[in-house]
Order: structure tokens, then C-alpha cells, then sequence
């Protein structure tokens, strides 16, 4: 996992599904996602069906991003929580490593106070599911297979 | 940030649509929409003003097929090109993997071609990301004008390392597809080279 990649291998996709599926459960929440923080849905779970889980992130993460800048500008260093309240459901997005954000689709009529709770426990489970991979990754060098296509696989894709 | 799912079999990867304002960005985009088939697109999102111009930014999730058993999804963003949308310039360009420059061939944007060139470089930087290195085309678009300037002094000012140059008419679809191979081409021999 360099800078500007990130892995997502069968262990830490399995931790991180049990931590949000624990949490969707305890909050009975519609759906919870970790994204990356240039918009890329990593792990989903709920009822994935009746919502573009593809837009939410990329929407999600630049609506972060902009508060981030909100912050910037009245001289905060950051708003690192947003909480979108709706008739029916209701949105919440955190921050998570700066490299990572936690999204939640939830009733509007749960307590907001009980999803943040939750959101804060689930975020340090989630930050040391990283960190282990980051450990892992200085340990024993890259873990990193990524695909050795060729030339003439690339040409296949793209066209000459 | 380009990333892998080994679970999924996936490789995901984000490519922004850079340039002065009504250079044809937002056009490349819907262009790409409307030929890719609907399994292979997912919906195209524009925050735009209430005059279709870019606001914040375009955006359109597709897919360019599998290599290796990977699928390669693409994010595609444009970013408002009007010069004082510069904070939202900035925020789109975090986390990105290739950089589409869409410049206007007519004479008259040329000012505005380097304006928005320099301001790639400086907002990149301020990214962590250095244009010299990250993958990068230069779309050479609106051919079909007539008071276009020619394609070697245009190449000549608005090269910055010897990317792979496109012409376009982006309406009719003419170099929107190579320019999007040619950005993804360089984004998979990058992540390949990473490894």
C-alpha cells in the first residue's frame, strides 16, 4: 500500500465487513460504507439495491472534501463529521485517517447521538484494521500482487 | 488513489477532465455516457448552475473491461473551469490517478489554455502530485472551428513533457475515446510498475 494505492485483500475485507455489519445491525442502519477519500466505495454492507452505492461515495467524498475547505476558510482545521438530516433517512459522513471516510445511511427517526457514538467506536475498530495492514505491510515488505498484465493484455484493453 | 480489490477482482482508478471553461470537458463526459453500453456505465452525476455550467464537477463511473481477471472501472470528473472555482479545482484533484488537459484550439482561449496549464501544475502540487509525473494527456479539442490555431504551435506552447498529444471534436465524438485509452494506458503502466 503506497501513498497512492491501496490493497484490499480477503483478511482485512473480511474484518472490515464484520465491524460495519455489527454496527448496521446495533444502528439497524439502511447501509454503511467505508470509502476512500477520493470517492471509491472499499466495503459495503446493507441493502446495497435501491441506492447507487457508486454516487453515494463519490458525492460523499466530495461533500468531505468541500466541508473541509468550509473549515479552512472560518479558520478550523477541520469539520471532520457531517450529518445530513432527512424526513425518512437520514445521512452521516466522518472522516477516518484522512485517507478514508465512513458513510452511514440511517432512519431519521434513530438518535443522532447514538449513531455518533457508535460512528466514533467503529472508526477506531476501523483505524486499527489499517494500521495492522499498514504494520504488516513495513514488516514483511509489500504484500502487494499487483497484476503483472503485459504489453499485449494492455493492447487487448486499449487497442493498439 | 488508485485502488485494488483483490475480493472483487477490481482495479478502480480516477482521471479528472482538466481545462478553461467551456473548453468541451463536460462534453468528453457525456459523449463517453452516451456510447458505453449500460452495464458497463453507471450514472452520470453534474452539479451544475441553473446555465449548465460546470458548478462543483461532473462525474461518470464506467467500466473499460478486465485484464488479468481484473475489471478496470474508471471514475471520470471534470472540474469547473471558470478561473474562480479554484477551491473546487483543488478538492477534485485529490486522490487522483491521470489528468485529461481539454484545451481549446481557438486563438482567442489561448490565454486562458496557459492560465489553466499553470494552474493544473500549482493545484497538483498542492495535491502532492507533480505534473511532470503523473499520467497525462493534452486534448487538442474544438477542431472543427475556424479560427483554430495550428496544432504544432499549439503543441508547442501547451506541451509540458511530451504526453501524448489528441486531436478532438468532442460533439462528434472524434478523439474522445483515444484520449480516454491513451490516459488509462499510462495509469495501468504506472500501477504495473508499482508493484
Amino acid at each position: 500500500m503506497s501513498s497512492n494505492t491501496f490493497d484490499l485483500h480477503e483478511v482485512e475485507f473480511r474484518r472490515i465487513q464484520a465491524i460495519l455489519a455489527k454496527m448496521q445491525k446495533e444502528l439497524r442502519a439502511e447501509l454503511v460504507l467505508l470509502i476512500s477519500r477520493s470517492g471509491q466505495p472499499i466495503v459495503v454492507s446493507g441493502t446495497a439495491e435501491r441506492i447507487d452505492c457508486t454516487a453515494l461515495s463519490s458525492l460523499a467524498a466530495a461533500n468531505l472534501a468541500a466541508t473541509d475547505g468550509l473549515a479552512n476558510i472560518v479558520g478550523e482545521r477541520e469539520f471532520s463529521v457531517l450529518i445530513h438530516q432527512g424526513r425518512q433517512r437520514s445521512l452521516f459522513i466522518s472522516d477516518l485517517l484522512k485517507r478514508f471516510s465512513l458513510v452511514l445511511v440511517f432512519d431519521a427517526a434513530a438518535s443522532s447521538g447514538l449513531v455518533r457514538y457508535k460512528c466514533k467506536r467503529t472508526t477506531l475498530l476501523l483505524e486499527d484494521v489499517i494500521r495492522d495492514f499498514q504494520r504488516r505491510i513495513e514488516k514483511t515488505g509489500s504484500v502487494t500482487d499487483t497484476p503483472q498484465f503485459s504489453d499485449e493484455e494492455l493492447e487487448e484493453l486499449l487497442g493498439p | 488513489m488508485t485502488f485494488i480489490n483483490y475480493v472483487a477482482r477490481e482495479i478502480n482508478c480516477k482521471i479528472v477532465y482538466y481545462g478553461p471553461g467551456l473548453g468541451g470537458k463536460t462534453t468528453n463526459l457525456q459523449y463517453i455516457y452516451q456510447i458505453t453500453s449500460s452495464e458497463n456505465k453507471g450514472k452520470m452525476i453534474s452539479l451544475a448552475t441553473e446555465t449548465e455550467r460546470t458548478l462543483f464537477f461532473d462525474f461518470l463511473p464506467i467500466d473499460l473491461g478486465q485484464i488479468r481477471g481484473f475489471r478496470t472501472r474508471f471514475h471520470l470528473y471534470t472540474v469547473p473551469g471558470q478561473v474562480f472555482y479554484d477551491s473546487s479545482r483543488k478538492l477534485i484533484l485529490k486522490g487522483v490517478d491521470g489528468v485529461v488537459f481539454v484545451a481549446d484550439s481557438q486563438e482567442e482561449r489561448m490565454d486562458a489554455n496557459l492560465e489553466s496549464v499553470a494552474n493544473l501544475a500549482q493545484n497538483l502540487k498542492e495535491q502532492g502530485f507533480d505534473l511532470g509525473k503523473i499520467p497525462y494527456v493534452l486534448q487538442l479539442n474544438k477542431r472543427d472551428l475556424p479560427n483554430v490555431m495550428p496544432i504544432e504551435e499549439l503543441t508547442q506552447q501547451l506541451l509540458v513533457k511530451g504526453e501524448p498529444v489528441i486531436e478532438a471534436v468532442a460533439p462528434q465524438g472524434i478523439g474522445v475515446l483515444t484520449t480516454l485509452k491513451a490516459v488509462a494506458r499510462q495509469i495501468l503502466v504506472e500501477l504495473r510498475k508499482s508493484a
